[in-house]
């Protein structure tokens, strides 16, 4: 078991949390309850990573952020470095990966709050920010969970997208996925072994929890 | 709006996050892009060089056309070892590199199969030709010609003996040497050739059999080190160790011919 | 001179047509009442800040609420509103003594509490603080909701069709307990309701919104009696409407003279309607009188007219009565009466009667085309 390699991924998998709960409420929260121009738009453009493959993104962010030219010269010039071949990359890669799984999640969630509650909050005296914190969030939370757990699973599963822009760097961007694809080309089955099956476990802990939340969150609805 | 100003605060972090990375970084371990048929004899050495020296580094294994492009778009390698002399010529012409670098082995092909397969290994390749006329042949591993040099030497041996159009639909391009190999040696594919120091990996022991093809079939691998432009002490330490001789006993243990 | 009372107009084309002025004093209770669709929902949510209609004036014991002019405009939580939805909108995730309590959050801890509780005790649910909304039935909702929106303090109460939900026993025990809730309570009341007699048993005036617009507004009798338009007539569940012309004016003897089908009737003096103009007329089932059976006919009656019953309904002690009148084929006339009074008669289906229509019965409107007349 590379544990090197399972502490960056999880260490990935948490920072992307970090980024996508508040992105995930506020997009998710303000595609729920406002109808504009262009919103059947940017739902198409949230929800690609869904279908893209990881490789078209990864090919993208690699021409973007190329330090010999535009974005990726200025941020060079401007930080000293990119987001390419480095954890901060990753992280960035990672957002936009899994956006869909963090939004679509959470605006299901806000959706299912009715109009009214939120009124009836604003006339008991309660400016936007409160009715977030005390009405909304609470009534959302299981959607908000649903969304996290889904999300550090799939960062933690990711391939594609860290193979081409990460450079499969030890303790920078070698994740556990990429460890195993590393430990495989090496011919060491026994370590791919372990690795791949504690990550199977994992994914179903993952994924049993998530449903036994959902299950739970209807019962309490009714 | 509230989302704007969130995603502004959002992107504001994101960049001090780039910008104390190097400083969390605190003890820098440089990063060494290497050539992946090299990996078993370059661990070997890497442990060597730090127990003498007590220092560390990382290394990430790729094919070498592979890491050329990395390299172009500013990946963090301080330390390239390639399988040929000419994606190193590439890089230094384009001034990613301090020099021309230096040519530190002789790389070697290998038939490899798994230890079950029945067929016939021998240097000019005519039991291949034998499987291939009657239909045993399925598939037959070697790395991709269009990034890894070993590919390239591959594809230049079966079409020496007159087999690459025969050949070619069994072949089963590998992203690099050591997946060739792990491909061949797995039964995935039932030959492969492949890197000659892969085939005699300790782990692949009593799992293979193979056969060293002899280099007259192909142009020479010059696995070639150079130092890129932001090579550190550490990396330039490690550079002129990997010539000297305990790093040839290693490399010539491993199947490499030194010059 | 402090102003306790609400003073609301509204005026937009679209998306929803709106033309509205209303005034409600502190203490009155105004029942907005109009078909689904009229939209008096929207009206209410423009009140409580909840839809920010185009052209608008909101002012409420004194406060700007809204003036577009000035183009100030208060968010519903700058507003002193309770509003009491037709769902109760329950926090769901909370107890009823939390429900409560989120309307009065600017209090120490103490104090909201023994407040909350003063405040489930009006609305006789003591005993349920710690129950969840989901436990609760329609009737207990209902009065959390009120509860909740009191605690407020408001400066303007509104309630949208807060008993649509809830069954008739219930719905009867709630309208008691409002008008008792009611007198203790010294803000405005706005309620909205699409149930007529839900409005003339509640409230003090009523507005009638119809696509938008107010057509009319006055106590519940008032407006019942003296609609000024057959289409407001059909909305307060006028049955007995119906076109005539105006023949003459008799100032001396107060009357007006119409001739209505080939008979002549006539009305209380009405001089507002030129001779020779086509008007609309109402008679209520209250003006109406039923000749007794068996008594010899009495030359006086106002209006005397001669027909036969052709629909007899019973229900909740009165019999509703069509009766076709007499040469007139395809005309009925729709009376109440108490059911002794019918049994007494020995009325039923295909029976004949005499009735009469009180002249001072006779409410005249101006002329427009009505589907039940060719």
């Amino acid at each position: 078991m590379d544990w090197q390699a399972l502490a960056l991924s999880v260490k990935l998998s948490f920072v992307t949390l970090l980024f996508l709960l508040p992105i995930g409420i506020l997009l998710g929260r303000w595609l729920a309850y406002r109808q504009f121009w262009g919103k059947s738009l940017l739902q198409t453009l949230l929800a690609l990573p869904l279908v893209l493959p990881p490789t078209v993104l990864g090919y993208y962010l690699l021409v973007a952020f190329s330090p010999n030219q535009g974005l990726g010269l200025w941020l060079v010039n401007t930080f000293g470095t990119t987001l390419i071949f480095n954890f901060q990359g990753l992280v960035f890669a990672s957002i936009i990966f899994n956006l869909p799984f963090a939004i679509h999640p959470m605006q299901r969630a806000f959706a299912a709050i009715p109009r009214e509650i939120r009124e009836a909050a604003a006339c008991c005296g309660m400016r936007p920010s409160l009715v977030l914190w005390k009405i909304e969030l609470p009534l959302a939370w299981s959607g908000i969970i649903s969304a996290m757990v889904i999300c550090f699973a799939h960062t933690l599963g990711e391939f594609g997208i860290v193979l081409m822009v990460g450079g499969n760097i030890p303790a920078e961007t070698q994740t556990i996925a990429i460890a195993i694809y590393d430990r495989v080309q090496s011919f060491d089955d026994h370590a791919a072994a372990i690795m791949s099956f504690s990550l199977l476990l994992f994914s179903m802990l993952t994924i049993s929890f998530t449903y036994w939340l959902s299950a739970r969150s209807e019962r309490t609805h009714d | 709006m509230k989302v704007s100003l969130l995603t502004k605060q959002l992107a504001r972090s994101c960049f001090l996050l780039m910008l104390l990375s190097p400083i969390l970084r605190a003890a820098e371990i440089p990063v060494i892009a290497a050539a992946s048929n090299i990996k078993f004899a370059l661990e070997e050495i890497s442990t060597a060089f730090h127990q003498e020296t007590g220092k560390t580094l990382h290394i990430s294994y790729s094919s070498s056309g592979n890491l050329t492009r990395q390299i172009q778009q500013g990946g963090p390698f301080e330390l390239f070892l390639s399988a040929n002399a000419q994606y190193v010529v590439q890089l230094y012409q384009q001034h990613k590199t301090l020099d021309r670098g230096q040519v530190f082995a002789l790389g070697r092909l290998a038939l490899l199969t798994h230890i079950g397969s029945g067929l016939i290994l021998d240097e000019q390749l005519n039991g291949l030709k034998q499987a291939q006329q009657s239909g045993q042949l399925q598939r037959i591993a070697i790395a991709n010609p269009e990034h890894a040099p070993f590919g390239i030497a591959a594809r230049e041996i079966l079409q020496k003996q007159q087999l690459w159009d025969t050949i070619l639909p069994h072949l089963i391009l590998a992203e690099n040497a050591a997946q060739a190999t792990q491909f061949a040696s797995s039964g995935a594919a039932q030959v492969g050739l492949v890197s000659y120091s892969l085939a005699l990996a300790p782990t692949l022991k009593n799992r293979v059999r193979y056969l060293l093809i002899p280099d007259a079939l192909h142009q020479p691998l010059q696995q070639t080190a150079v130092l890129l432009n932001n090579a550190g002490d550490t990396a330039k330490l490690f550079f002129h160790y990997l010539l000297q001789e305990k790093s040839r006993g290693i490399l010539s243990r491993h199947g490499y011919t030194l010059p | 001179m402090t102003d306790s009372g609400i003073h609301i107009t509204l005026q937009q084309a679209a998306p929803i047509p709106l033309s509205v002025q209303l005034d409600c004093k502190s203490g009155e209770l105004l029942a907005l009442v109009g078909p689904s669709g009229s939209g008096k929902t929207t009206v209410l949510r423009a009140i409580a800040g909840l839809y920010q209609a185009q052209n608008a004036t909101i002012l409420c014991q004194n406060e700007i609420w809204q003036n577009s002019v000035q183009n100030i405009f208060l968010a519903p939580h700058q507003r002193h509103v309770g509003l009491v939805f037709q769902n109760y909108a329950l926090f769901p995730h909370m107890t009823v003594l939390e429900n409560i309590q989120q309307a009065i959050s600017q209090l120490p801890k103490q104090q909201r509490q023994t407040q909350a509780l003063e405040l489930l005790k009006k609305v006789h649910l003591e005993g349920l603080e710690r129950r969840y909304p989901k436990n609760l039935s329609g009737g207990q909702q209902q009065r959390v909701a009120v509860a909740r929106s009191l605690a407020r303090q408001p400066k303007v109460l509104l309630l949208d069709e807060p008993f649509s939900a809830v069954d008739q026993v219930t719905r009867r025990k709630l309208y008691r307990e409002l008008l008792v809730l009611r007198e203790s309570l010294s803000m405005p009341m706005i309620l909205v309701t699409h149930d007529l007699d839900e409005s003339t048993l509640l409230a003090d005036r009523i507005a009638l919104l119809h696509k938008g617009e107010i057509l009319q507004t006055g106590t519940p009798e008032f407006v019942a009696a003296h609609p000024k338009s057959a289409t407001i007539a059909r909305l307060m569940d006028q049955q007995n409407l119906f076109t005539a012309l105006v023949i003459a004016h008799d100032q001396a003897k107060q009357k007006t003279h119409l001739r209505w089908r080939g008979i002549l009737i006539e009305a209380t003096y009405q001089e507002q309607f030129a001779i020779n103009e086509r008007v609309c007329w109402m008679i209520q089932s209250a003006n109406i009188l039923l000749h007794r059976r068996g008594r010899p006919s009495n030359g006086n009656k106002e209006n005397p007219l001669q027909g036969q019953i052709t629909e007899y309904m019973e229900s909740s002690g009165l019999a509703h009565l069509r009766v076709q009148v007499d040469k007139k084929l395809d005309t009925t006339i729709s009376i109440n009466v108490p059911l002794h009074v019918a049994k007494r008669n020995t009325l039923g289906l295909h029976e004949k009667i005499g009735i009469s229509l009180l002249s001072e019965g006779i409410h005249l409107m101006p002329y427009q085309v009505l589907r039940n007349e060719s």
